[in-house]
């Protein structure tokens, strides 16, 4: 064989392609994760955003979780109905085990909803399970919830990835789960290191013996460091680079439309008290520009209360209630008495390119009908600060609902809650609130159906918030990594969960 | 060197030092967010304004502000910097862990810097007017120009994620893998260190220049002396003597820059957990790592001083 100069050149050429990083990894079978914050603290019941939810999710279990369809699964709990007094019971799966090998007991439930539930509990759940009047423990498998008012959603509590069970005796700081994977080792800011847990309950699972997430916070560093198989998947693609994932033929993307971005309002301060005022900026706004400037088209436009298409609650005329309608804006502002228009100011933050692109766009066509805003862009603790306080007066937001029932948006519509920056400032929506309070408490299907296409009406005339547009959520991996699914609708956020099932192919 | 001279400017070292802790720590209890706060509303869900107020407490942000700046000047005494607010870490370790790795990347620049720059700056003024010197002037002006983090996600786009030569980016210890821990410190590095490759390249060209310009030189020229002898003998010692001060100067410049490159690059440095603090308006940690940054530039600055000082006795007087 003659060595030739371009035999040559053509080996250099592949030698560093040789020690592409990454193989010897997926060999060992752990997972490396791109995760786009690092948690602020892994305590099982405080929210700290998706991120910390993910690794929160395979460390810890509760009674319940979605399946790939987003439908309520059993997990510690193998089945949960209600009784003929109205209370739920939940009867606990044989076999499972904390990491430290104690089992998991009606004890531990009835310990973790105490806690939650608890006077100076800072549980992301604590509102709801203080509607649990008491825990009781009818046998040592069986733990029976009495409700103050009937609950028809209280099973979906426990699939909030801030509703674990912990081993009751577990020290303040050291929370003990029962999940598939077990916490060995974290830097923090840096990166955290999973071990499969042994003991997990479900033969054949977690399905990979280990995850490290590392911290990429600069999106384009993540979605580089997936390129070039630093990393085998990543979650929050950046939009701009979703095309670029799916050309990559070494790369796939699983996106869907949960999150939506909205308007909110300071009901203190006029005109934004006037619900005319807010339908009128409801109909002012062209979302599609929207999804186009601040989405690069990874979306969809908002037209009404952020409902899933597809699901019973869905309902198409409901779902354009706020179609744009400049004019329709402008008669509604005339008839409120501005004619002439106002001026007013528009809160985002510039640390999210997302929520700065969307109020850009939302000023101008403001501006159209006739409301000059001046926008405010702080850092987004600032903004954070801004919008719990009520200073300001109308607020862009990103969020996505507790779950895919409507119950799930009473955190974003029910402004009698206590104030926060996800929510519109006082705002009065007395019937969008009956509404969601009347939902909550029946258990007919074919009635819950028709109250929240009722609350919808309500909300539509009421404006506690302005839909804008559904954003994608993408997870970008490796064509070889399996097993993993973006869960529908708001459930995206925890998708996480499924990393138990995913797996090298 | 006397020794007054050396207490003067440790104290004025000293006094800058405090100077720059109560402006960092004023800036931050003056800007808006409240760490109570957002500690709790990270999930977009209202805090409840108890459960705030009692984190309030817990954390000391109740007390009066200058309190605060009392119990934090006492600890500073005390060399303790306090703990993260967000989750009680010591602020100590967080730097004792993370100063290694950013004083290891600007380490790593600056060899670089020095390693490209000054040969490269002795020959373009050997071959004056020649291509290269065209060349490289042109070069120098166009990487001083452009920032280091634009420089950076070049290096990400071109070398990762497009020629797959090297990771985009991270941290391996280099006791747990040293031929990835220094792929990983190989472009976060060039991204440090070319603006000092730069700097210095053009120090080293009009020094050269200089000293080739001397009498000495061409006395020694005419004595038959060899061309290298000449070179490292005549110029060299004398033409190299700036182009160490400016090293000096511009290592402690370098520590601004390493935070940017290390953003880009996911170097685990100082940069990720103050960013994170200032974020989570973590006081203590945003505090103690700025101190921590400007007491290494005060240092840095000392140490030219004192290496002036012993070099050039006139500067004493000054």
């Amino acid at each position: 064989m003659t060595t030739t100069r371009r035999a040559i050149l053509q080996a250099g050429l592949a030698l560093p392609f040789m020690s592409m990083p990454g193989r010897a990894q997926r060999a060992s079978g752990v997972l490396r994760y791109g995760l786009s914050a690092f948690p602020p603290n892994l305590q099982p019941w405080v929210s700290t955003g998706a991120s910390a939810g993910t690794v929160k999710m395979l460390t810890h279990r509760s009674l319940v979780s979605y399946d790939s369809k987003g439908e309520l699964r059993g997990e510690l709990a193998e089945s949960w109905s209600r009784d003929s007094d109205g209370a739920w019971v939940f009867k606990l799966r044989q076999g499972c085990v904390f990491h430290n090998g104690e089992p998991v007991t009606a004890e531990d439930v009835k310990w973790s909803i105490e806690q939650i539930a608890g006077e100076k509990s800072t549980a992301y759940m604590r509102t709801q399970f203080q509607g649990i009047e008491r825990v009781e423990i009818p046998d040592p498998k069986t733990i029976r919830l009495v409700t103050t008012l009937p609950q028809a959603t209280l099973p979906s509590w426990f699939g909030n990835y801030n509703t674990f069970v912990i081993w009751r005796k577990s020290a303040p700081n050291e929370p003990i789960g029962a999940g598939p994977f077990r916490l060995v080792a974290q830097e923090r800011g840096t990166s955290l290191d999973l071990v499969a847990f042994d003991k997990f309950y479900k033969p054949g699972f977690p399905k990979v013996k280990g995850i490290k997430f590392v911290v990429y916070a600069d999106e384009n560093l993540r979605f580089a460091a997936l390129q070039s198989g630093d990393v085998d998947m990543i979650e929050y693609v950046p939009w701009q680079s979703m095309s670029a994932v799916e050309a990559d033929p070494k790369l796939k993307l699983d996106s869907v439309e949960g999150p939506f971005m909205d308007i909110l309002f300071n009901g203190t301060k006029p005109p934004f008290n006037d619900a005319r005022v807010r339908r009128a900026i409801a109909h002012a706004v062209k979302r599609d520009d929207i999804v186009k400037a601040a989405f690069f088209g990874r979306g969809k436009p908002l037209e009404g209360l952020p409902i899933v298409e597809g699901t019973p609650w869905y309902d198409k005329e409901l779902a354009h209630g706020w179609n744009y309608d400049p004019a329709r804006a402008k008669a509604l502002l005339a008839e409120a008495g501005f004619a002439n228009g106002f001026q007013s100011t528009l809160l985002a933050t510039s640390q999210f390119g997302m929520h700065k692109d969307t109020a850009e766009v939302v000023q101008q066509h403001l501006a159209a009908v006739g409301i000059q805003c001046e926008l405010q862009l702080p850092d987004w603790s600032t903004r954070v600060s801004r919008g719990t306080r009520g200073q300001y007066d109308m607020a862009i937001h990103g969020v996505s609902s507790d779950n895919n029932d409507p119950d799930g948006l009473t955190v974003v519509l029910d402004t009698s809650l206590s104030p926060t920056h996800g929510r519109s400032f006082k705002v009065d929506a007395p019937r969008t609130i009956a509404a969601l309070a009347k939902g909550r408490s029946e258990f007919d299907q074919a009635k819950r159906v028709e109250i929240y296409k009722e609350m919808q009406r309500a909300a539509l005339e009421e404006v506690p918030l302005v839909g804008l547009a559904w954003r994608s959520q993408g997870y970008g991996m490796d064509k070889s990594v399996m097993g993993f699914t973006n869960l529908p609708g708001a459930l995206t956020t925890s998708s996480g969960a499924t990393l138990e099932e995913t797996y090298f192919g | 060197m006397s020794a007054t001279w050396f207490a003067r400017r440790l104290a004025v070292s000293l006094g800058l030092a405090w100077v720059v802790a109560t402006i960092v720590f004023l800036a931050l209890h003056m800007v808006p967010g409240d760490p109570a706060e957002l500690l709790l509303s990270t999930g977009g869900i209202s805090p409840d304004p108890a459960a705030v107020a009692e984190l309030r407490e817990k954390l000391g942000l109740e007390r009066p502000l200058l309190a605060q700046y009392g119990a934090f000047l006492a600890g500073l005494m005390q060399g303790n910097l306090g703990h993260s607010l967000v989750d009680d870490y010591p602020v100590l370790s967080e730097i004792a862990l993370r100063l290694p790795r950013t004083l290891e990347l600007i380490l790593a620049g600056t060899l670089i810097g020095i390693a490209v720059g000054v040969p490269s700056g002795v020959y373009a003024a050997l071959h004056r007017g020649g291509r290269f010197d065209r060349i490289a002037s042109g070069v120098t002006a166009l990487l001083l120009a452009i920032p280091v983090f634009v420089v950076g996600t070049l290096l990400v786009l071109l070398m990762a994620q497009t020629l797959r030569l090297m990771p985009a980016g991270g941290f391996v210890p280099f006791t747990q893998d040293p031929v990835q821990h220094f792929k990983l410190l190989t472009l976060p590095a060039i991204a440090v260190g070319k603006g000092l490759a730069a700097i210095l390249f053009r120090m080293t060209r009009a020094s050269t220049l200089d000293a080739l310009a001397n009498d000495y030189v061409r006395t020694a020229r005419a004595k038959g002396l060899s061309q290298p002898r000449i070179l490292v003998v005549h110029v060299l010692r004398n033409a190299l003597n700036p182009v160490l001060t400016v090293l000096g100067l511009q290592m402690g410049t370098l520590l601004g820059g390493t935070v940017l490159v290390e953003y880009v690059f996911n170097w685990p440095g100082l940069s990720t957990p103050l960013l994170r603090a200032v974020e989570a308006r973590d006081y203590p940690m945003v505090v103690g790592i700025i101190l921590t940054i400007s007491v290494l530039f005060l240092l840095i600055n000392l140490v030219v001083e004192i290496l002036h000082a012993v070099v050039d006795p006139r500067v004493q007087a000054g």
